[in-house]
């Protein structure tokens, strides 16, 4: 259906007859010629991207949560999607719109940002949940400065347009080379976090009763934290920063399943993916221009952010 | 010395000392191995000279102690003394300054993670818990250690757990969520997990704080069970001198980071040197119905 509706509309029966086209080999009739394009070249990939990379931003946000035992922390507000898009607009300036370089300066900022955000909330004194937050706060801040150095010193025809698109998030640009390249690192990631679902559940009991239960929790919380930045770098090198997704459902997941990991993962990785898939096809819809996703993610996220926050006195979550 | 080191090393004394005494070499190696093997098999957990800082400040020092099989030991002593880091040490989770602690004679720095979580389980004072788990989800912990890391529960695991909790009479609150349940509850559904850890060695950190009575003594008596009927070692903390009299066969007293008494429970609980310890003046009484109670002096 997210396919269908647009600005170009595609009735479901001239998707059916493009489908079974491709499935059988015929040639696509000449009256469709135009919906093929449509279909095939911008609508498949792009529903394609939005379904994945919700699911990896839901994902990265559970295991965010259960690594810190955090009720409040995401990749976006630990600072990993502001360290990627400086990541990503550094190597735009160095070594120009390659997807490898983007993709591992993104990993790599990323992962520094996760690091010095930890490091400032473990050294805090206090032992509060919202410490963390502050400290992704301070990190994000800091890397919001070197993206806007990035963008003074950048050549305003061909880098700065190319920087700018990441701070807003979307996916107009998307084609099926954006899939190829990161579909891999969304699988590799993934399967790491998926597998070692249940060792959250332990770690997120806090380090010491973690150890006494055989965890080797320094390990387990690597692997943990680079998996998800990796998928995090990567779907932020290609279709911008698209804050909130991971904070939201990691919640709503939980309120439906339970705190579970073994169950959670998965659950609130297919409904970050529908949640996106709704949230791009809005986007595009509502009005005639496209609303930038990162708008439309904020207005949902940032509310629901207050009201965790207000709950927090109430309950542990 | 690791544990290798030390069953040589009390090998070679053996041999050593059976050598002058029959005169007979092969005879002497043949008893000492057997012996040897006894003593490890017998004590499955042994401090050798601990000592542990937090920066200058030194908390342990020079602790040395064993635990029978099987036993209940407490240990007892003012706050800061050093009863739960002792604890830590003996689980791996803090490193030692210096000195040994052999897990069935292996040596704990020697060990993995799985290794001793497979040998020694911890039922801590509370959980830290941030999400709400259901009690069968934190029951299911326990099998943490002889699970590889990628592997979930089984069914079977599943099974298991719903024993070990009917075992216990709270099946019912399998559902329920850990912190729906009561201090008591929680205590209790802390030990099923550490039974389904089923290790040999169990090490609990003040089983009976925030506890009222009626609850201290169920707990109390369930350890005692379990210890019994599971042939499990317990080393527990405990503030109330009058508990560790009733449950403990062995206590060892701490003070200032150092063992100042320790043995069977009616050698080492006597007044003189319960008030050592603590630093006011007790006294031993038998009540009417011929049970002993440890009472502060000024209380007369």
């Amino acid at each position: 259906m997210s396919i269908g509706v647009g600005l170009y509309s595609l009735p479901m029966e001239v998707i059916f007859e493009l489908v079974s086209c491709k499935l059988t080999n015929r040639a696509v009739p000449s009256e469709l010629f135009s919906p093929s394009v449509v279909f095939w070249s911008v609508r498949l990939p792009r529903a394609i991207m939005a379904l994945l990379v919700g699911a990896v931003l839901a994902l990265a946000g559970t295991v965010f949560q259960g690594v810190f035992r955090n009720p409040l922390v995401s990749p976006d507000i630990l600072g990993v999607s502001a360290g990627a898009g400086f990541g990503a607009g550094l190597a735009i300036i160095l070594v120009g719109r390659s997807a490898l370089a983007v993709q591992s300066m993104a990993f790599i900022f990323g992962l520094a940002a996760v690091v010095a955000a930890y490091q400032i909330g473990r050294r805090s004194r206090s032992d509060s949940v919202t410490v963390l937050v502050l400290a992704g706060v301070i990190v994000t801040a800091i890397f919001t400065a070197g993206l806007s150095f990035l963008k003074y010193v950048a050549d305003p025809y061909e880098q700065l347009p190319a920087i700018v698109f990441w701070t807003m998030g979307g996916f107009s640009d998307i084609v099926w080379k954006d899939v190829y390249w990161t579909l891999p690192v969304f699988i590799a990631g993934t399967a790491v976090l998926f597998f070692l679902r249940w060792r959250l559940d332990l770690l997120s009991l806090g380090d010491e009763e973690a150890l006494t239960l055989g965890v080797d929790v320094k390990k387990m919380r690597v692997l943990y934290i680079s998996a998800s930045t990796l998928i995090v770098a990567s779907s932020i090198s290609t279709c911008g920063t698209i804050g909130w997704v991971g904070l939201v459902m990691p919640h709503m997941a939980r309120l439906i399943v339970g705190p579970n990991h073994q169950f959670l993962i998965s659950f609130a990785s297919v409904l970050g993916a529908i949640f996106m898939l709704i949230i791009d096809t809005l986007a595009r819809t509502i009005s005639s221009g496209e609303i930038p996703i990162s708008i439309m993610t904020s207005v949902i996220g940032a509310p629901f952010l207050a009201y965790l926050l207000l709950r927090q006195e109430e309950s542990n979550f | 010395m690791g544990g290798s080191d030390f069953y040589f090393y009390s090998l070679f004394v053996d041999i050593k000392f059976t050598f002058i005494k029959y005169e007979t070499i092969s005879i002497t190696v043949h008893i000492s191995k057997e012996m040897m093997k006894k003593t490890i098999s017998n004590l499955p957990l042994q401090v050798k000279g601990v000592n542990f800082s937090y920066g200058k400040k030194n908390v342990l020092r020079n602790i040395t102690f064993s635990v029978p099989h099987a036993s209940i030991c407490g240990l007892l002593g003012p706050n800061g003394s050093g009863k739960t880091t002792l604890l830590g040490c003996i689980s791996g989770i803090k490193k030692l300054e210096s000195g040994s602690i052999f897990l069935h004679g292996k040596a704990v720095q020697m060990m993995t993670r799985k290794e001793i979580a497979r040998e020694v389980s911890v039922v801590p004072q509370q959980t830290g818990f941030i999400f709400p788990f259901k009690v069968l989800d934190m029951v299911l912990m326990g099998k943490a250690p002889v699970k590889e890391i990628w592997e979930t529960p089984s069914l079977a695991d599943r099974e298991e757990a719903l024993g070990v909790l009917e075992r216990l009479g709270i099946r019912e609150l399998s559902g329920r969520t850990f912190q729906q349940i009561s201090g008591g509850e929680k205590q209790m559904v802390l030990i099923a997990r550490s039974l389904l850890q089923n290790t040999d060695i169990m090490l609990l950190d003040e089983p009976t704080s925030h506890l009222d009575m009626k609850n201290q003594i169920l707990i109390l008596d369930l350890i005692k069970k379990v210890s019994y009927e599971n042939r499990i070692t317990v080393l527990m903390t405990l503030h109330d001198p009058n508990l560790a009299l009733h449950y403990c066969d062995q206590i060892i007293l701490l003070k200032n980071g150092q063992i100042m008494s320790q043995g069977n429970t009616s050698e080492v609980m006597q007044s003189q040197k319960l008030s050592n310890v603590y630093g006011i003046e007790v006294e031993l009484g038998i009540t009417s119905k011929g049970t002993r109670v440890v009472v502060p002096s000024c209380w007369r």
